[in-house]
């Protein structure tokens, strides 16, 4: 047989965004990859030297448009490290919700789009249909369904609406039920194990040689979560378990991110819980205007009050629904970060995709490119 | 069971002279300074005591000289390290770190296409976000987005 390479993407379906996958091929044989990346190059990091510390945070929500709360979350935490500025203890509570939240709506947009993937209908409607309820969720506190702009420097915009935690548990017992209908249309069905079992073996040493994180190198079975390992936020105040497989295949990343759901919904009902009992301030007091008040309209005089904060640098680095992600934020004085630089969860996964790629078929590229869970926004910032 | 801190590394005898100064970041268990002609070296003993997993590698443009920043990963002790060393700007190149961590493939391609810093026996340095044959590198300071006076007028004017 002769080799040759074709070209995946930039608008095949797998790609679920924009990206190319050249693959060399002989017959169906891969034999090599090399993705192409960059068609959704933003330059995110270029624009926000150019923004105040809370514009930035409207880029976040377009950095990956499916986890835009994390992150929100994520470069809140690196910029308030940079400014010197700690938020109330409500506010992290909240940004914890969200970042919960998200990753139920992310991890279930994961689902319904991979499992369409594979040929499957109508659990992608199942999907959209419950992820919908999320996004009402986020559209009651935040006013969007995906672009929240939410988080500031200080703390969150606004507080809970009345009501909000009510409804967030009824929508999480709903959840919790379809979690189970999700799991037989999958894992009860012959026909997803035989096309996912064994493909995209990826092993927990070359996960950490080439930096993998998130719910594929815990389908290799190490356990490691920055929630848990290194707790930010609240995340040292709630119950839960870090969900792991052993398989390091397809079938045990989706195994890890069906469980990584049922421990969001744990986390999310102490932390309502929480949030019932102790109502108070969502945001850091005495900032100065550009960075504080909440409503006040961003003006043209708001940025006229100038403070000068001590230079500092901030590092933060929070378990995204994909894996790790980490923001480094230099703080010169002045108004603007001088320098933000974001560590992309899937730009590593898919740099590695010559590992788990290469020896398989053209016709199983599909499956484990889905169960990466590619998110190119992010990738390409 | 929970290994030493990484604070608790002696760093200042593994690294001899390649080391400058050990600085103090928040959150982290610290950022250590390296003479950049010892990175190859600096690297290696980086990895084996203990630090895995390379969450990032960025560059940072300075005007004066330019800064890459490495950022380390210990399972064993469940902390970040910070590598820096400063690089002059008008030769900006520093050995790869892709034969210690596998993973800073893309990162090191990165770090080339947008601060022009070089990474001398790199596999396969060539553009990754950007264009092939783009002549700029667009996270250098003197890469201008717009004047700020255009800014003031189509977008501020509120």
């Amino acid at each position: 047989m002769s080799e040759m390479w074709i070209n995946m993407g930039p608008q095949h379906p797998m790609t679920h965004g924009l990206w190319n996958l050249r693959v060399r091929i002989d017959g169906e044989l891969i034999l090599d990859v090399d993705p192409e990346m960059g068609y959704l190059h933003r330059g995110i990091e270029k624009i926000s030297e150019d923004r105040h510390y809370n514009e930035v945070v409207t880029l976040m929500d377009r950095t990956c448009y499916v986890a835009g709360m994390a992150w929100e979350h994520l470069y809140i935490l690196g910029a308030e490290k940079a400014l010197h500025i700690t938020p109330p203890e409500r506010a992290e509570y909240i940004r914890t919700m969200s970042e919960e939240f998200q990753r139920i709506a992310s991890h279930i947009m994961w689902y319904a789009a991979f499992v369409q993937d594979l040929g499957l209908m109508s659990p992608f409607l199942y999907g959209m249909r419950d992820r919908d309820l999320l996004l009402d969720l986020f559209q009651s506190y935040t006013g969007a369904r995906m672009t929240y702009e939410y988080m500031r420097v200080g703390g969150v915009r606004n507080d809970l609406p009345h009501g909000f935690s009510d409804r967030a548990r009824k929508v999480l017992d709903w959840l919790m039920e379809r979690f189970k209908e999700y799991d037989q249309l999958c894992m009860g069905s012959d026909i997803f194990r035989r096309r996912c079992d064994g493909l995209g073996v990826l092993s927990a040493q070359d996960c950490i040689d080439f930096g993998v994180t998130g719910p594929m190198l815990r389908s290799a079975g190490v356990a490691r979560d920055l929630r848990k390992d290194r707790p930010y936020s609240v995340y040292g105040r709630v119950d839960f378990d870090v969900a792991r497989a052993t398989t390091a295949d397809v079938t045990g990343r989706y195994l890890v991110r069906m469980e990584e759901m049922r421990q969001s919904v744990r986390i999310l009902r102490q932390v309502l819980d929480w949030l019932d009992r102790n109502p108070g301030p969502v945001m850091a007091e005495n900032l100065p205007r550009w960075l504080g008040a909440p409503y006040a309209p961003i003006g043209r005089e708001g940025y006229l009050l100038k403070r000068e904060y001590p230079k500092g640098v901030g590092f933060a680095a929070i378990e995204e629904p994909h894996g790790e992600a980490a923001v480094y934020v230099v703080n010169e004085g002045g108004e603007h970060p001088y320098r933000v630089k974001f560590r992309s969860p899937v730009y590593v996964n898919l740099s590695a995709a010559r590992k788990y790629l290469v020896g398989y078929h053209v016709a199983d590229i599909p499956p484990i490119m889905g169960s990466v869970d590619v998110c190119v926004g992010e990738s390409d910032r | 069971m929970t290994a030493a801190p990484a604070s608790s590394v002696q760093w200042p005898e593994l690294l001899g002279n390649s080391l400058i100064a050990l600085e103090p970041l928040e959150g982290t268990s610290g950022r250590l300074r390296f003479r950049a002609a010892d990175a190859e070296r600096v690297f290696r003993a980086v990895h084996d005591a203990g630090f895995h997993h390379l969450t990032l590698v960025g560059g940072i443009d300075w005007v004066d000289h330019r800064e890459v920043i490495y950022t380390l990963w210990s399972d064993e002790r469940k902390s970040y390290l910070f590598l820096s060393t400063d690089l002059p700007a008008d030769h900006p190149s520093i050995a790869t770190a892709t034969k210690v961590w596998p993973s800073a493939n893309w990162h090191e391609r990165e770090a080339w296409e947008m601060v022009d810093i070089h990474f001398d026996g790199h596999p396969d340095l060539r553009h990754l976000l950007m264009p092939d044959g783009y002549e700029f590198h667009p996270l250098l300071r003197s890469f201008k987005l717009h004047e700020p006076e255009d800014l003031e007028v189509k977008v501020r004017h509120v």
